[in-house]
């Protein structure tokens, strides 16, 4: 347990050691704070932070695999992987303490925009109902989609291919669930529409925190980190 | 304290270590000598479990690096081929972080760290990133995670490459210091330095064991019959006739030094003893005058080179 957590907070340090943690932290701050001054920030428009929600959640399609792209990949291109592996520690400690240390990195990501929530405080009352469930959800999204993003960073040793394998994937998903389940029509629409993650993070947008919502997404977080196990486990029998 | 035995592992088609076996008692130092691509490293992985083995099977204190994984990877400070270490981290945090994955408990972690720091001489180098520090350096910090949670046995794998002539005089002055404390194994493809730090040589070649012993047993096995060198005033024909007649003399070469004096190169048949005696008779007997009569020490190098020359009967071995 010591070193699943000693793995994820190196993980965290590291993205701030980079370059990269602070350029996807200034990129998504910058879009969500445009987007919360245009979009919110007007006469008539109510005080919630619905479009923050709605932007954040596609932002996060895109903002989640270049999260995740390095967690495994870089460490078997750089063979980094190989000190962690000759270590005493399990393979579920490896994976998991990294897709933790993903998460943590997107939780901070997500704090400083707490801002929009203090700015909407000073000029209005806002209803902090849907924005609790919305952040909850904002969360609950991300955990899905890192550990999809872990899976992929698991198979491959290209960032690259990483990223994309993860982005192609949360794009198949929406376009299935969504253009999909309009396109084959009753009665399986249905079926696909369980699936989508933006019909299900809608919810949480209007204040509705569904426990089918919060399985759903860390059920699929979980099994996408296991399949990660998986194929990290599958280098002792290869 | 190591055993090996028949490991066999193969990638595809190519067999990278065929039927390997060997055993390492505790405290021993020994080196696995092999030009690149012998299959140390294969090997090595095999023993620290990082890959298992296609058949034969690896013992460390008596475990099983696949089946113990765990008990047997916290025996273990392994140092890996290119030295891997994250550029962005501070040496000390590394070493904690290592230290941390090593089980060391919270209480000992900072004293193990800055014991392993004192260590291996990284204590101005403590807060500079890795990616900053020389090769040196570098390698210096490898070997400090490598033993910071004091293992009983201690792989490493290509210690000194990338360093600099007075950096591996360190290293290994450091490393025969480790002796003792832990059990150590080491690979190299350079000879000298195995020769002057290990007690004992396991040469490599083709994934294959060739030889297991002292340096000195080594260089002396048989097939490496002696060889001599004589200089004698007289013509390269005469000396070459004189020397031919020697019972024992499989090859002689002769060839001209000056005017006057003339040099023979003389390779003894296998259990000849030695030659030199009778050599030297067969020159009084020919009455010419002697300035040199020398028996060559046999020697590692042509011993290694003839260990690991090219195997016909099998495919070459893997990358």
């Amino acid at each position: 347990m010591t070193a699943l957590w000693a793995i994820a907070w190196r993980e965290f340090a590291s993205f701030f050691r980079l370059s990269i943690g602070w350029v996807v932290i200034a990129l998504y701050l910058a879009l969500s704070g445009a987007v919360f001054s245009l979009g919110t920030l007007r006469a008539g428009e109510p005080a919630s932070m619905r479009w923050f929600f709605g932007l954040s959640t596609w932002l996060l399609m895109f903002i989640a695999p270049a999260i995740s792209m390095r967690l495994l990949s870089e460490e078997t291109r750089n063979g980094t992987i190989e000190p962690l592996m000759t270590a005493p520690v399990s393979d579920w400690a490896l994976v998991v303490g990294k897709f933790l240390g993903g998460v943590c990195f997107l939780a901070a990501m997500l704090a400083p925009t707490l801002a929009y929530a203090v700015t909407l405080e000073a000029l209005s009352e806002p209803d902090y109902g849907p924005i609790a469930s919305g952040y909850a959800g904002l969360a609950l999204v991300g955990v899905f989609y890192l550990g999809v993003g872990t899976m992929f960073s698991a198979l491959t040793s290209n960032q690259i291919v990483a990223f994309l394998g993860t982005l192609f994937f949360l794009l198949l998903l929406r376009f299935a669930t969504l253009q999909g389940a309009a396109f084959v029509g009753a009665p399986y629409d249905g079926w696909l529409h369980t699936l989508s993650v933006d019909l299900r993070m809608a919810d949480f947008g209007k204040g509705v925190v569904d426990t089918a919502h919060v399985v759903y997404f860390l059920a699929g977080g979980a099994w996408f980190v296991t399949l990660g196990v998986v194929a990290v486990e599958s280098r002792r029998w290869r | 304290m190591i055993h090996a035995t028949e490991l066999t592992r193969t990638f595809g088609p190519t067999r990278a270590v065929r039927g390997v076996s060997f055993e390492i008692g505790a405290g021993e130092i020994v080196g696995l000598l092999g030009p690149n691509g012998a299959g140390k490293t294969t090997t090595i992985r095999m023993l620290t479990g990082y890959l298992p083995p296609t058949s034969g099977r690896a013992r460390i204190d008596g475990l099983d690096p696949i089946d113990d994984s765990h008990a047997v990877r916290s025996r273990i400070g392994y140092l890996a081929e290119s030295n891997p270490i994250y550029p962005e981290m501070r040496v000390e945090s590394y070493l904690r972080f290592r230290a941390t994955l090593h089980g060391v408990p919270r209480a000992r972690r900072e004293g193990a760290v800055g014991e392993a720091i004192e260590r291996c001489s990284l204590r101005e180098m403590r807060r500079v990133r890795v990616g900053r520090l020389s090769k040196g350096y570098r390698q210096r910090v490898g070997l400090a995670a490598a033993l910071v949670h004091d293992p009983k046995v201690l792989i490493l794998d290509e210690p000194t490459s990338g360093l600099d002539p007075t950096q591996i005089v360190e290293t290994r002055r450091f490393l025969r210091e480790l002796a003792g404390r832990h059990t150590l194994l080491l690979s190299s493809h350079i000879l000298s330095e195995v020769e002057k730090l290990c007690g004992r040589i396991i040469v490599f070649a083709h994934g294959q064991v060739r030889a297991d012993g002292t340096p000195r047993a080594i260089s002396a096995a048989p097939g490496d019959a002696g060889a001599y060198t004589v200089e004698a005033a007289t013509t390269p024909e005469r000396l070459d006739s004189a020397l031919t007649r020697v019972r024992g003399a499989a090859s002689v070469r002769t060839e001209a030094v000056d005017a006057r004096w003339s040099r023979a190169h003389i390779v003894a048949e296998d259990g000849a003893g030695d030659l030199r005696e009778s050599l030297g008779a067969a020159l009084a007997g020919e009455g010419v005058a002697l300035r040199e009569l020398r028996r060559e020490e046999a020697s590692l190098e042509r011993a290694f080179a003839r260990l690991v020359e090219a195997d016909p009967a099998e495919e070459g071995p893997t990358p």
